[in-house]
């Protein structure tokens, strides 16, 4: 504790704002998840009470145990997110080093034309890319999920601007060490970014996971669908099925958050990162 | 300089790596986001029919000549260029606000951190119903605001509000997304910088200003350029509220609404390109003039 | 004029096809050496899903179709929502399903896209076509040809609160619109006295796919024969104009984001209005979700003494690209035949487009669906031509702001209309 004692009117307040956006954030996810455990005559009755009056484990059931293929949809989930993150961690954080450090001819081109691919809504590019998959063959499968989102534009932005503010001495020395370019990014550079990957792979993670768009149109049979998919039929055209609509989305929102949970640690100043020789 | 000097023998190895460590980029980016992109300019020079007998038919610029006309273009760029200037200031100093005091050593950052964080986990369905809930003119929102006094709205069925509606919602659940890229990024200046300042008797405002801020630069570049992508690119909350069609009285029509009722509606693709690519290059003009501010820490 | 010209868009695209093409070859090569099965045919079906019941039917039916079929089997890909976007670009990619829901409201886009196979070739006598209510099947035709059989139809009628209407003194429900206007005020309660309404007499729903048919009440038309809005006219917009005035002056009506709902059966359930215009599809949702809920069901008031309502139908469609025709015609033939549409329309959700069908589950003498199959005669189905969805859009747009008092139904109808129509003539 380098910092001296503040005043105590001061931490109060401080304590009040930071529990008054708490519970902002918090209010609306205990409510769904309270709603959740509610039949759905009580989630569309109008009234707000936080605990359910009519505590029913029966939307839950609906989804674990009367759709077959509930297993299957989360294998797939975690399949295609869990292989698209660590693609993603390597790929991206090798592009964006390059665009950081690397002195190679057409660095500037490629940094400005990956901002510019950034820039085209994706709704114009839905339709070919669909047209691409089909032709390679990849609609309804696996690679069709993976592949085209191994590498992601906005984090070898954001691994770039990460890296261009890292100290260089480190590498310099690591060099004239004998590393390799790739052996300083592996064994130096890497191990420095902990906390820019943690944050990565918190957002890449999260975007497969929730991702609904591709699959949408990409996945045909029920056995290759993913959770959000499988789990988005409980809203009609008509008539929306809340009570399910809450506990699916319980149940894609919690290994999401777990994931970050668990990342969260990185991004929390450690001892052998802040004590190395910087 | 030296650096320069000393480097010079490895320029080629240089280059080559460099190319190396782009390889998978470069190769995925250009097949499954370039390509598509071409094929999407090539479609904005033509009239397009693509289902049922194909057909291209070379218009030229008439495509975007087409906007001119197009009275609900300017309406919708100025709904998204006031949503822009609003949304993408305040989520970016909300999120630094929140990552600089969760960085601190204080109670419970843990739990704070992760209740946070809650809001870009909530699934978008589940957003719609909490906030029609909350936004209903007998709902909590306004509840809240009759109790301490403030005028209630009508926040859905008004025109004059539903914008800011979808501007609450949406800062409520992109800050958090910004304020872990800023935890990041807080734990790479090296503490040495810090101790060196409190030395020289810094106090804890002036470390703030001097350091802390300098040092996040780039990556308030990032930020802030993707709140420029995210905003102008806003589209799931305004569909979601107008069940995609932009009303009350054009009042949530957003740029790229009208790209996705062009596209995939009428699939009137050419026309629906041309309006991508003057979107995007007003995400391009913006983002170059914003990095004359901020400086996306070149290679220098 | 220059067709298919040739950009670097295209040699690219077509260097990824290229490409592409090696790597199926490859994986054709691999999989022909797996594939001697014995001669059945796949046949792909695409639909939504519109609640868990009614996707346990469908597979029941699919099943039974196998095993009178043992020579078919279906696939069956259930689109998740953005139903026509996917089916759009599937249609596309040529990816599409060999079989295919179509929404009524959809149907001239793509019969005029002749992306469909025209099934006229396949009906034989004991299908009997006949058998089919008119308009609805008149609805899946496109110049002379057959394109789609529809599978069922909703229609709209009055729910009422029958603890309500006892409670205001009122014995029946309301006949004429006037009627409705008049109950809807004495309906319209605010019981603890605190100023706000904590019930309205009616729920309305200002969008055109609900309220076409008072376009057509007082002589009004919704398109020209060209397929442009020709809605704003003096005579187009009466009907429309008795909802506005019964919202802004009476008071005595409500929206369903001024309760806090998200649909009309919910505003109804929830017992925030006395009264609504719905779908038969709300009927399994109110008395399974609220049981308490005492309600009955009319037919919809008269507006200028004619009898209106809407029709929704949704068809099944063969797509031009199916492989294996004739199974394809197997499986609609099964799902919209007499046998197949009774199974299907028995769990009430929607009534049966076949009239021997409709006799048969007696739904004219049922007491809460009578007043729907009434109106299936008179209603008018919800299309309107190829532009329809379109004009739609600026419809609902512009009508709101009417209702929230900005601008008068006439101007904000003539500019969504010039709106529609300017668009419609950008895209020829």
């Amino acid at each position: 504790m380098s910092q001296p004692r503040r005043f105590l009117g001061l931490d109060i307040c401080l304590y009040g704002l930071l529990i008054l956006y708490a519970l902002i954030t918090l209010i609306p996810f205990l409510w769904s998840f309270s709603a959740s455990f509610k039949p759905l005559s009580e989630i569309v009755s109008g009234e707000s009470n936080f605990l359910p009056r009519n505590f029913t484990l029966n939307n839950y059931r609906q989804i674990f145990i009367e759709e077959p293929f509930f297993g299957r949809w989360f294998f797939n989930s975690v399949l295609i997110a869990v292989s698209v993150t660590a693609f993603n961690l390597l790929f991206n954080s090798m592009a964006g080093y390059a665009l950081a450090r690397l002195r190679f001819p057409g660095n500037h081109f490629w940094f400005l034309l990956i901002l510019a691919v950034l820039a085209v809504p994706s709704q114009v590019t839905l339709i070919p890319s669909f047209l691409i998959l089909k032709a390679f063959g990849w609609l309804n499968s696996y690679q069709g999920m993976i592949v085209p989102s191994v590498v992601n534009a906005t984090f070898i932005f954001m691994m770039r601007q990460f890296f261009v503010n890292f100290p260089r001495e480190l590498e310099e020395a690591a060099q004239l060490d004998g590393l390799s370019r790739f052996g300083v990014f592996w064994r130096i550079v890497l191990p420095l970014a902990k906390p820019a990957l943690a944050a990565q792979a918190v957002f890449v993670f999260m975007g497969s996971w929730n991702n609904f768009l591709t699959p949408l149109l990409i996945l045909f049979d029920q056995e290759m669908f993913t959770l959000p998919l499988g789990l988005n039929t409980f809203k009609g055209q008509y008539i929306s099925y809340w009570n399910y609509i809450m506990a699916a989305s319980m149940v894609f929102t919690l290994p999401a958050l777990g994931i970050y949970a668990f990342f969260n640690r990185y991004l929390i100043q450690s001892v052998t990162f802040t004590g190395g020789k910087r | 300089m030296i650096r320069k000097i000393q480097s010079q023998p490895g320029d080629l190895g240089e280059a080559v790596s460099g190319y190396g460590f782009m390889a998978p980029a470069i190769l995925v980016l250009g097949l499954f986001v370039l390509v598509p992109i071409f094929y999407a300019v090539f479609l904005s020079l033509h009239k397009v029919q693509l289902l049922g007998g194909v057909e291209f038919r070379f218009i030229g610029l008439r495509n975007f000549g087409r906007m001119l006309g197009d009275e609900r273009i300017w309406i919708a760029l100025k709904n998204t260029a006031e949503y822009v200037a609003i949304v993408v200031p305040v989520q970016t100093i909300l999120a630094l606000i929140l990552a600089i005091v969760l960085n601190t050593q204080i109670q419970g950052r843990n739990w704070f951190r992760i209740i946070y964080f809650l809001p870009t986990v909530t699934s978008s369905a589940v957003l719609t119903l909490i906030f029609i809930w909350l936004y209903n003119t007998n709902g909590l929102l306004n509840d809240f605001l009759a109790f301490v006094g403030l005028p209630t709205y009508n926040w859905l069925g008004d025109p004059n509000v539903a914008l800011k509606a979808i501007m609450l919602m949406n800062i409520w659940s992109t800050a958090p997304l910004f304020m872990v890229i800023y935890l990041a990024a807080l734990q790479d200046i090296p503490k040495s910088i810090y101790e060196a300042a409190a030395i020289d008797g810094a106090n804890g405002w002036q470390r703030l200003v001097h350091i802390t801020i300098p040092s996040l630069k780039p990556v308030t570049f990032f930020v802030i350029t993707m709140g420029i992508i995210g905003t102008f690119q806003l589209f799931d909350q305004s569909y979601i509220f107008s069940e995609g069609k932009g009303g009350p009285n054009n009042a949530t029509l957003t740029v790229v609404l009208l790209i996705y009722q062009y596209a995939f509606k009428t699939l009137d693709m050419g026309y629906a390109a041309a309006l991508a690519f003057m979107l995007a290059a007003i995400i391009i003009a913006i983002t170059l003039i914003q990095r004359r501010f901020f400086g996306d820490g070149r290679l220098n | 004029m220059k067709r298919r010209s040739f950009s670097l868009a295209t040699l690219s695209l077509a260097t990824a096809t290229l490409l592409a093409s090696c790597v199926r070859g490859l994986r054709h090569i691999w999989n022909s050496e797996r594939r001697n099965q014995p001669q059945t045919v796949t046949v792909s079906l695409s639909g939504w899903q519109a609640n868990p019941n009614e996707q346990a039917l469908l597979a029941q039916l699919l099943q039974d179709f196998e095993s009178q079929h043992p020579a078919i089997k279906v696939r069956y890909e259930t689109i998740a929502d953005q139903y026509m976007d996917v089916i759009k670009t599937r249609l596309i990619g040529d990816a599409a399903p060999d079989v295919f829901y179509l929404d009524v409201f959809q149907a001239p886009f793509l019969m005029n896209k002749k992306v469909l196979e025209p099934l006229d070739a396949y009906i034989t006598q004991d299908f009997d076509l006949a058998d089919f209510e008119p308009p609805l099947l008149n609805a899946f035709q496109d110049r002379g040809q057959i394109y789609g059989l529809p599978k069922d139809v909703s229609t709209l009628a009055l729910f009422y609160n029958k603890k309500a209407f006892a409670e205001a003194g009122l014995s029946r429900p309301p006949q004429t619109w006037q009627e409705l206007r008049e109950f809807s005020k004495k309906l319209t309660l605010d019981r603890n006295g605190d100023g706000k309404v904590d019930q309205y007499g009616f729920g309305v729903i200002p969008e055109l796919a609900r309220q076409a048919f008072m376009i057509k009440a007082f002589g009004g038309r919704l398109v020209d024969p060209n397929g442009y809005a020709a809605f704003a006219t003096e005579q187009g917009l009466q009907g429309l104009q008795g909802l506005l005035d019964q919202y802004r002056q009476d008071r005595s009506s409500a929206q369903k984001t001024d309760v806090g709902t998200h649909s009309g059966s919910e505003m109804f359930a929830q017992e925030k209005v006395a009264m609504v215009i719905e779908g038969n599809w709300a009927i399994p949702y109110l008395t399974e979700t609220f049981p308490a809920l005492e309600f009955g069901t009319a037919e919809v008031p008269t507006v200028n003494d004619q009898p209106g309502t809407m029709a929704f139908s949704v068809a099944y469609v063969m797509n031009q690209q199916a492989k294996h025709k004739a199974a394809a015609w197997q499986l609609i033939a099964y799902l919209t035949g007499k046998e197949g549409m009774k199974r299907w329309t028995r769990g009430g959700s929607a009534l049966p487009s076949r009239r021997s069908v409709a006799a048969e589950l007696g739904y004219d003498q049922d007491p809460l669906r009578s007043a729907f199959s009434a109106g299936v005669d008179y209603a008018t189905p919800w299309q309107a031509g190829e532009y329809l969805p379109l004009i739609m859009d600026n419809f609902d747009n512009q009508l709101l702001s009417a209702f929230l008092g900005e601008q008068t139904l006439l101007t904000a109808l003539q500019q969504a209309q010039a709106t529609a129509n300017r668009e419609i003539a950008a895209t020829q």
